[in-house]
């Protein structure tokens, strides 16, 4: 059983990292234990209102790099443990079996070297999943500058695997990550794509990275607008088929001149998903999103500032408007929006129906007609209105994340 | 007419019969409290009678006897009438109705229904096993809608060799899975060894759940929205700190 000192030095060095999602996967169970839940599963949330879906741990914190805004890095003074294989797999099986987690989120600080750490990481999952017959849920990290070949192998044992972009541009990876840079990180990205599709096409026995890859960006570390990170994230999700970028507001741990000393905003991270979500699932184009200034909107939701500068769309009459335009009315999710399309089946939608069906009228209203019928402001007061509803919220409630609709509405795109 | 049956399915269809001229009619499985001036009926379960309705129905919607077993887990009082409403339009209608969400029925048995299936997800996350000296697992939970057995084919399917035990301790009830049947039995008080290492698993996932917390990031209220109180009491990560003179190391029991 591994002990606890190790087991805290590691976890506290993996906590940063935000990417905890254990869905896609649809792995079967062929003996021993665990399987894939394609929905993904929360099996607990920590006071920081995260949560915990897969045991988030490092196989090593005794890094060989240098990267300024990690704790992890070689020049700070910390205590440092590093695991082993059976330590680890011990732990996920007992874990798995009372219900803890979902699977086990995996990562290393770069150990020794690049091909050592990976070669470390690939041995753990094959363990796991050979030894101790384990077929929950894997996500390991990649390791920049390791061979290919031994990420390939690690991918035949693991759902999913993600190299971290860590910055959005090269200048400040320079500057910040001097070891690192993009080649290293986009390019075993685009590798295992096309090994994917090799493995696919070629239908090989077993699994290849079943959910896919995903990767992570720190916001507000380095200058970057809200307009280079948005269009890295399109390009990787259309090109390189990614299925999650992740952001990570910079939290400062460390002091280093280089580094601002103020955390990053929640309130832009949160945009930044919204703005992700939208791409994602309701149609939208970074370029659509983005205003002259390249940021995004501190005051309005992305959909909503799209919706305030295209007024000449608006209102739209629910009982006609298709899905796709449904979708981009502020404060209709994609619930709200495929229920409304069922029920106009069978009647004709009036305001007294949607409130029945619960969709969140407060915006809304001034976007649609229901039968003909209108409830919304004037067109050049709506800004103000819903300007002073969000500044409102602010107020009232300091912390964004407090608020539960918000919170809710950031797992389910309700928008 | 104030309707009591005993909550059970053929007793509902039974109700359904008997209640359908009436134009206002109460239905409840719950405390049998007699409001004065009130007419009141007990229905006696009519097996043929249920069995009749419940192929007509099926007739109509052949998905609805599953609304129906899900409705009638609801925890909510007003579940009773929430599926009498329902099922009197399935019949008035004769067609699918569960997509008319202009109906005020189809919306509540909507709602209904979605809050059993969002508790049957969370409680996918949230139950705990406990590792039992035997090699079996025993989890207590106390759901707001009576879920336990609906609960099994989740574990089974990820743990087909480990026998187990999911005891609904508000509703005396478990769902055993014995490592090849699964079946339901009345549990009033489990007795349970623990396993020799449960109290140092329980300690080691406590260590993982505090240090994969960042305290500068408090979000309480999110906390509380996505796992609500009420749920945290056979957690072992949301027991309380002890105090000084307090065991630590207790792990969390079967109550
Ligand atoms: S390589 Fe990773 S662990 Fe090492 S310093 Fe950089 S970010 Fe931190």
């Amino acid at each position: 059983m591994i002990d606890e000192r190790t087991l805290t030095i590691l976890t506290e060095s993996a906590k940063y990292d935000v990417s905890c999602s254990s869905s896609g996967s649809d792995r079967r169970n062929e003996g021993g234990i665990g399987n894939g839940y394609a929905s993904g599963c929360c099996h607990s949330f920590t006071p920081d209102g995260r949560c915990i879906s897969l045991l988030k741990i490092l196989l090593s914190n005794d890094c060989i790099y240098n990267c300024k805004y990690c704790l992890n890095r070689r020049d700070n003074d910390l205590p440092r443990a590093t695991a082993t294989a059976d330590d680890i797999c011990g732990l996920v099986m007992d874990f798995y079996k009372r219900n803890y987690i979902e699977g086990l989120f995996l990562s290393s600080a770069v150990h020794i070297s690049p091909n050592h750490t990976m070669e470390q990481l690939c041995l753990v999952v094959k363990k796991l999943r050979e030894e101790y017959g384990f077929h929950g849920y894997i996500h390991v990290k990649g390791i920049p500058r390791a061979d290919m070949e031994i990420v390939n192998r690690t991918a035949l044992f693991a759902d999913r695997m993600s190299f971290n972009i860590e910055l959005p541009s090269e200048s400040s990876l320079k500057l910040l990550a001097p070891q690192k840079d993009k080649e290293s990180l986009l390019l075993p990205m685009a590798k295992l794509q096309r090994e994917k599709a090799v493995f696919r096409a070629e239908k090989r026995k077993g699994h290849f990275l079943p959910a896919g890859q995903t990767t992570q960006m720190i916001v507000g570390a380095s200058p970057e607008k809200d307009g280079s990170i948005l269009r890295l994230s399109q390009g990787l999700y259309r090109k390189n088929g990614l299925k999650r970028v992740y952001y990570s507001s910079y939290v400062p741990v460390l002091h280093d001149a280089l580094l601002p000393e103020v955390a990053g905003g929640a309130l832009r991270e949160h945009r930044l998903y919204q703005a992700d979500w939208l791409l994602r699932f309701y149609g939208f184009d970074a370029e659509e999103l983005l205003p002259p200034d390249e940021d995004l909107s501190l005051e309005f939701d992305p959909k909503c500032a799209w919706a305030l500068s295209h007024m000449e769309h608006f209102p739209v009459e629910v009982n006609r408007a298709p899905l796709e335009m449904l979708l981009r009315v502020p404060g209709i999710g994609a619930r709200s929006a495929q229920r409304i399309c069922a029920a106009r089946r069978y009647t004709r939608l009036t305001f007294e129906h949607l409130k029945k069906m619960r969709v969140v009228l407060k915006r809304a209203k001034h976007f649609i007609t229901a039968s003909g019928k209108f409830y919304g402001a004037a067109e050049n007061a709506i800004r103000g209105l819903l300007s002073a509803q969000e500044a409102h919220a602010n107020a009232t409630q300091l912390d964004l994340f407090s608020m539960n609709e918000t919170a809710l509405s950031a797992l389910t795109g309700e928008l | 007419m104030i309707y009591f049956y005993d909550g059970t399915k053929e007793a509902f269809l039974t109700a359904l019969v008997l209640s359908f001229r009436d134009s206002d009619p109460f239905l409840t499985s719950g405390n049998k409290q007699l409001v004065l001036g009130q007419e009141t009926a007990f229905v006696r379960t009519d097996q043929d009678k249920a069995k009749k309705v419940e192929e007509r129905l099926l007739s109509f919607d052949k998905d609805c006897m599953h609304d129906l077993d899900t409705i009638l887990r609801s925890g909510d009082v007003g579940k009773d009438n929430v599926a009498l409403a329902y099922f009197r339009l399935l019949a008035e209608k004769k067609c699918p109705v569960r997509m008319m969400l202009g109906e005020d029925a189809v919306l509540a048995a909507d709602e209904c229904i979605h809050r059993v299936g969002f508790e049957i997800h969370r409680f996918h996350g949230f139950v705990r096993f406990l590792g039992t000296a035997s090699g079996a697992l025993y989890a207590p939970i106390s759901p707001d809608n009576d879920i336990c057995d609906l609960l099994v084919p989740h574990f089974r399917a990820r743990m087909p060799k480990i026998p187990f035990v999911i005891h609904d301790v508000k509703r005396k009830k478990a769902a055993v899975y014995d490592g090849e049947n699964t079946f339901l039995a009345p549990l009033d008080e489990a007795e349970v060894v623990l396993a020799a290492d449960e109290t140092a698993w329980q300690r080691l996932w406590r260590k993982y759940y505090d240090s994969v917390n960042i305290p500068s990031r408090e979000r309480l209220k999110q906390m509380r929205g996505y796992m609500p109180v009420r749920y945290w009491k056979f957690m072992p990560e949301k027991r309380p700190f002890h105090d000084a003179e307090g065991d630590e190391d207790a792990p969390v029991l079967p109550s």
